[in-house]
């Protein structure tokens, strides 16, 4: 992958094309032996007028001829075509695949990322960091959430970004430098929200038998999960009913349970999510969300860390690559190639993201699970 | 020149103007088959999938609000901060909803809260239209209907 943050003078393809480098050198595999390519990506039409970013950024690493499938489903855009490679693999139909996820979305100081303003919450006011304020207001009612207990996913999060020379927020804050941050929307600041980001990264998926031919130190996908909201207008505000099950389908296809995973990376867009993610993905009971941060359970050194990577907080969220972002985190992690934010000893890693706003729910969910053998 | 005339936020949610006598509605949809009401409406029920079994309804005005939170940065569509939205559950229609809150202090608003509707302009558009939607505001006492 490529260090996320502000890259104003590189292209898309630029960027694609050093992060897909990377991860075919790593693979030991020649851009002629892809069989298929997945490209997420959210908003290259709506910023850079450009569609098919897919076959631009392959043609440019020399991969061609081949199915290329362009992939959008918002900030899940680059686990989506993770998930879509992983089943042209399991499936059967492919023996080896380049996934990329690329975006550049860092907007001109002092503007907000305007995406799906079709939408009627949009046309009303809405914003993101609104959106997710209700479900902290409401947790915070339900569970007695605290704001400084919301606050400290901030902290930990730009604390392991600080050890992650690819964040692109490399300064570790304090519970006072979160707290008294702008107010964006009641109880969100300014630091409870991830940054706008651009990047690229990528990933080669290959069957068992392919990934040992070329020597790799390969990691195993044990669970690929991608799920669509309820829509239940009068649904729980306090979690996605989307995510739960994504979480149940991929523990159930890789035979785990959240007490066998030992690193987590979850989509902390802002503070709050990582709290329900924790508990939807069954690290914590429901409502503990407050309690297992306060703890430093999830922090490097403590019983399951999350985020080592900085999580969005801190490494970034180019929209599109932060999915795929996610699993070269965990590939890393489980190999023990992480570096200064190494979690040491872990085998299984567990990877989700979530994208999209339909009634005032999640579209897309995705849960990933990485095992090394 | 006088101003622009206004639009709808989207066509098809209430009624606008809103007809001499009468109190603002929200139009809604309900399912014949298995009586649930969606709002905005919808085409073709996601249980029943019956499209003939859509009817056009008209939703109470009044409702509670199910969260709230006080935005402090303006909307990209045209609304200076602060501003104060969330969800409303409508009376009766098992109904909730998006919406901003007006007629108090942003911060004024709260769940629990009892609120009734209000159509009126929201914010003003690229071409300086006044766009009409639908807003919630502590509700009066019934006497004062």
């Amino acid at each position: 992958m490529t260090p996320f943050g502000k890259h104003l003078e590189r292209s898309l393809r630029d960027l694609g094309r050093e992060a897909c480098l990377a991860a075919l050198r790593d693979a030991g595999v020649r851009p002629s032996e892809v069989e298929s390519g997945y490209c997420g990506n959210a908003l290259a039409p709506a910023l850079q007028g450009e569609t098919g970013v897919g076959q631009s950024v392959l043609w440019e690493v020399g991969v061609r001829g081949i199915p290329v499938v362009n992939v959008e489903n918002a900030c899940a855009s680059g686990s989506t075509a993770l998930h879509e490679g992983w089943k042209a693999i399991a499936g059967g139909f492919c023996d080896t695949v380049l996934v990329v996820g690329v975006e550049k979305s860092v907007m001109p100081k002092g503007t907000m990322l305007n995406v799906g303003a079709a939408e009627l919450e949009a046309q009303l006011g809405d914003v993101f960091p609104g959106t997710f304020a209700l479900m902290a207001q409401q947790h915070m009612a339900r569970y007695g959430t605290t704001r400084e207990q919301i606050a400290r996913v901030a902290v930990k999060n730009s604390g392991h970004g600080a050890l992650n020379p690819y964040a692109q927020r490399r300064k570790a804050l304090t519970i006072e430098e979160v707290l008294g941050s702008p107010m964006i929307a009641d109880p969100l600041t300014l630091y409870s929200c991830c940054p706008n980001s651009d990047g690229a990264a990528a990933v080669v998926l290959a069957t068992g038998e392919r990934a040992r031919r070329a020597g790799a130190r390969a990691i195993r996908v044990a669970g690929s999960a991608l799920t669509t909201g309820t829509y239940d207008a009068r649904r729980d505000l306090t979690f996605w009913p989307s995510e739960i099950a994504a979480a149940r389908q991929a523990y159930e296809q890789a035979a785990l349970g959240p007490e066998d995973v030992g690193v987590v990376e979850v989509h902390d867009a802002f503070t709050i999510c990582e709290i329900v993610h924790c508990e939807s993905l069954g690290l914590c009971p429901p409502g503990a969300g407050g309690r297992l941060i306060e703890e430093g359970a999830t922090a490097l050194g403590g019983r399951v860390p999350v985020n080592p990577s900085g999580g969005l907080l801190a490494r970034g969220h180019p929209v599109g690559a932060s999915g795929v972002a996610q699993a070269v985190e965990i590939a890393w992690q489980l190999r023990g190639e992480a570096g200064d934010r190494q979690v040491a000893g872990a085998r299984v890693g567990l990877a989700q993201i979530m994208g999209g706003s339909q009634q005032g729910d999640v579209r897309a969910c995705t849960v990933h699970i990485l095992v090394r053998d | 020149m006088g101003a622009p005339e206004p639009v709808v936020v989207k066509p098809g949610l209430f009624r606008y103007p809103v007809p001499v006598g009468e109190a603002p509605a929200l139009l809604g949809c309900r399912c014949r088959i298995c009586g649930q009401t969606f709002f905005p409406r919808r085409e073709v029920c996601p249980d029943c999938f019956d499209t003939g079994a859509i009817e056009e309804t008209t939703l109470s005005g009044r409702g509670v609000i199910h969260a709230s939170t006080v935005v402090r940065i303006p909307a990209p569509v045209g609304i200076p901060a602060p501003y104060a939205y969330g969800y409303v559950d409508l009376e009766r229609a098992g109904v909730r909803l998006f919406a901003l809150f007006t007629g108090a202090a942003p911060t004024a608003f709260a769940p629990g809260q009892e609120v009734e509707l209000v159509i009126g302009p929201i914010r003003v558009d690229a071409q300086g239209r006044e766009v009409i939607g639908h807003m919630f505001r502590p509700a009066g006492r019934e006497t004062d209907r």
